[in-house]
């Protein structure tokens, strides 16, 4: 899946003089929103499917976050959880121990949080005078976060192996948040702010540069790009995203725990975006809403639901096999799919 | 004195638990370069058998034999249907091998219904050995140890197939120019890894519960001990499992045992930082 980047630039550049294909990666995009608009109201009577639509829209964010990382970057991440559970339980502790959880300051220090942590990583794996194989970020990784679970269910200033629950809920002034139709569109808010984020940077300059590194790394070091600073500023921007879902989880479902910054949760974020499709960020936000539904559907008959891991690695295996773009690679190009980059040249097309 | 004996033979014991698993994976991340994210289910997989042995009213040393029979099969077919098409990328090969791994943990724990069973130890009691009660099972893992990490190095380096094998990870090419199939060393060797895992989860399972997560427990450290020995060596993973077994094992005793486990990741996540080559430099199987 490399070396596809390269093949749809050059194709990109090609196609200048022509007419642009049609799109539809926008209109997944926009249709995406749209459903997400309306859900609510007609979820209005169940209020427990609203709470697994607000989920959704969290566990977006954690699938984001890796998308970004991997997708974008080529940075195998096998610990992006650890961002999202480490914010959580600096949110939880900051209710508990400070009686304070004002939305413009929590969810603020969450990002920072998610921020630092992942550029201390970052810094670690991906800086220094050799650059790291790539194995070496992935179990890195995979070690910080597992590390990092053995330790948080060992200590009890923050709950060992119970967690944090009855987390403070989160406000905005006088007004708290609970489950419901308004966590649901602060989420949803959260999620599409920090989607045209991420869109912008994917088709700016530097998603450009990043493109590059996925397709030859070497060749971007030869033209004088500093590859593992590119690589460690977008690692930890995706801490900051990730780190913000967290935050959100811990307010929205009332706990967090050890379980939570495992390898458990970081490979379930590997799977909702690969099942999507990575690198279209789209994709992983699809991927996430079709693992999490089905679970909850298929968790109500009994016969599939003690199967259903079994079902989810046998397609996971079947897509890392035949269809390494994810779902949404079989219906957009690999052009639309890789994107395109910088301003449109006013003669160009 | 006696503690310290105790003590000493206790980290000597994990020490050849975590070779034991160890090995099995370094031989398949040298020869392949894929980090075998499975190798846990491959060892839950022989505890499993020994377990099926029995429950069917069989000895359990039957069971400890036929495990790394019954793991090289399933490794071998593994290799055929899915791993060979990983060989060009190693991330894609983690995910694909964690699939696998996901698949054959949950159908484990589908039979096993989410029970802990435990397991007799085969030779059960203790011997006595300068005041120190020490565990016959724990000993017989220790000399089983000794013999497989023994036998494979003689293997590798008195035998002509060892001798193709320490080729083909020198010079795939110029191995496959002189007429040695590497793909049927590469499924050798994959069946070779899983075989070794398989006697490990056989081994080690009358020490732990047998649960379908016995195996994840050794994953990250037997990868740790991997990277920090050096890919590509056969000394390398056993020296990097003795030093993170060790670890792992002896610091419970000088810090807090909460402190202890991840003290463990980040000191060796620290030396492969600044050694990334490993304690063996590559290419001398």
């Amino acid at each position: 899946m490399l070396s596809e980047a390269g093949t749809a630039v050059t194709a990109q550049q090609a196609g200048r003089a022509r007419r642009p294909a049609r799109r539809l990666l926008p209109w997944v995009e926009g249709g995406t929103l749209l459903v997400a608009l309306v859900a609510p109201f007609a979820l209005s009577e169940r209020t427990d499917l609203v709470t697994l639509a607000t989920n959704v829209m969290i566990l977006s964010l954690l699938a984001i976050s890796f998308d970004l990382c991997w997708g974008l970057s080529g940075i195998m991440s096998f610990g992006q959880a650890l961002f999202f559970g480490v914010a959580g339980y600096v949110i939880a502790l900051v209710g508990r121990d400070l009686e304070f959880s004002q939305l413009w300051a929590t969810l603020p220090l969450a990002m920072l949080v998610g921020l630092l942590l992942a550029g201390l990583f970052a810094a670690f794996l991906l800086l220094g005078r050799k650059a790291p194989t790539t194995i070496f970020v992935a179990l890195g990784t995979l070690t910080g976060s597992y590390a990092a679970e053995r330790l948080v269910s060992g200590w009890q200033y923050v709950g060992a192996g119970n967690g944090l629950s009855a987390v403070k809920l989160l406000q905005l002034g006088g007004y708290e948040f609970v489950e419901g139709a308004a966590f649901y569109f602060l989420a949803l808010i959260v999620l599409v702010l920090i989607y045209l984020g991420s869109r912008f940077i994917k088709r700016s300059q530097l998603g450009l540069v990043l493109a590059g590194m996925r397709q030859n790394e070497e060749r971007l070091a030869f033209f004088g790009y500093r590859v593992q600073l590119f690589k460690a500023l977008v690692f930890s921007l995706a801490g900051m995203v990730a780190g913000l879902g967290g935050a959100l989880y811990s307010y929205h479902q009332g706990f967090i725990g050890p379980g939570n910054m495992g390898p458990g949760l970081s490979t379930t974020a590997v799977i909702y975006c690969l099942f999507g499709g990575s690198g279209t960020l789209i994709g992983p936000v699809l991927g996430t809403v079709a693992v999490e539904v089905l679970t909850y559907v298929l968790a109500d008959i009994d016969a599939i639901k003690r199967i259903w891991p079994v079902i989810l690695g046998l397609v996971l295996l079947a897509v890392v096999m035949f269809q390494p773009k994810g779902f949404l690679g079989l219906l957009v190009s690999d052009r639309e799919r890789i994107g395109s980059y910088g301003r449109r040249r006013s003669g160009g097309s | 004195m006696s503690i310290e004996v105790k003590l000493a033979f206790d980290v000597l014991a994990f020490i050849s638990v975590m070779v034991l698993i160890v090995l099995g994976l370094g031989v398949i991340a040298s020869m392949m370069g894929i980090f075998n994210f499975a190798h846990g289910e491959f060892v839950l997989l022989g505890a499993y058998t020994v377990y099926l042995f029995e429950s069917f009213g069989l000895s359990a040393w039957a069971g400890i034999l036929a495990a790394p029979v019954v793991l090289a099969l399933i490794g071998l077919v593994l290799e055929r249907l899915v791993i060979r098409r990983f060989y060009a990328a190693p991330i894609i090969a983690m995910l694909g091998t964690y699939a696998i791994g996901l698949v054959i943990r949950e159908i484990v724990r589908g039979l096993l219904g989410g029970h802990y069973k435990s397991i007799s130890e085969p030779i059960a009691g203790v011997f006595t050995v300068f005041g120190v009660d020490v565990s016959a099972w724990r000993t017989v893992i220790v000399l089983t140890t000794v013999c497989i990490v023994a036998g494979t190095w003689l293997f590798l380096a008195r035998t002509s197939v060892g001798l193709q094998v320490r080729g083909s990870l020198e010079n795939p090419n110029l191995a496959r120019a002189c007429g040695i199939s590497t793909t049927r060393l590469y499924a050798f060797t994959f069946a070779f890894g899983a075989a070794l895992a398989g006697l490990a989860g056989a081994l080690i399972v009358p020490l732990y519960q047998l649960s379908a997560d016995i195996g994840t427990r050794f994953l990250v450290q037997a990868f740790l001990s991997v990277m920090l020995g050096g890919v590509g060596t056969f000394e390398g993973p056993v020296l990097g499992a003795a030093a993170v077994g060790g670890m792992a094992a002896g610091l419970p005793w000088i810090v807090i045992p909460v402190l202890a486990d991840p003290l463990v990741f980040v000191i060796a996540l620290i030396i492969v930082k600044l050694r990334p080559q490993g304690f063996i430099t590559q290419g001398r199987l």
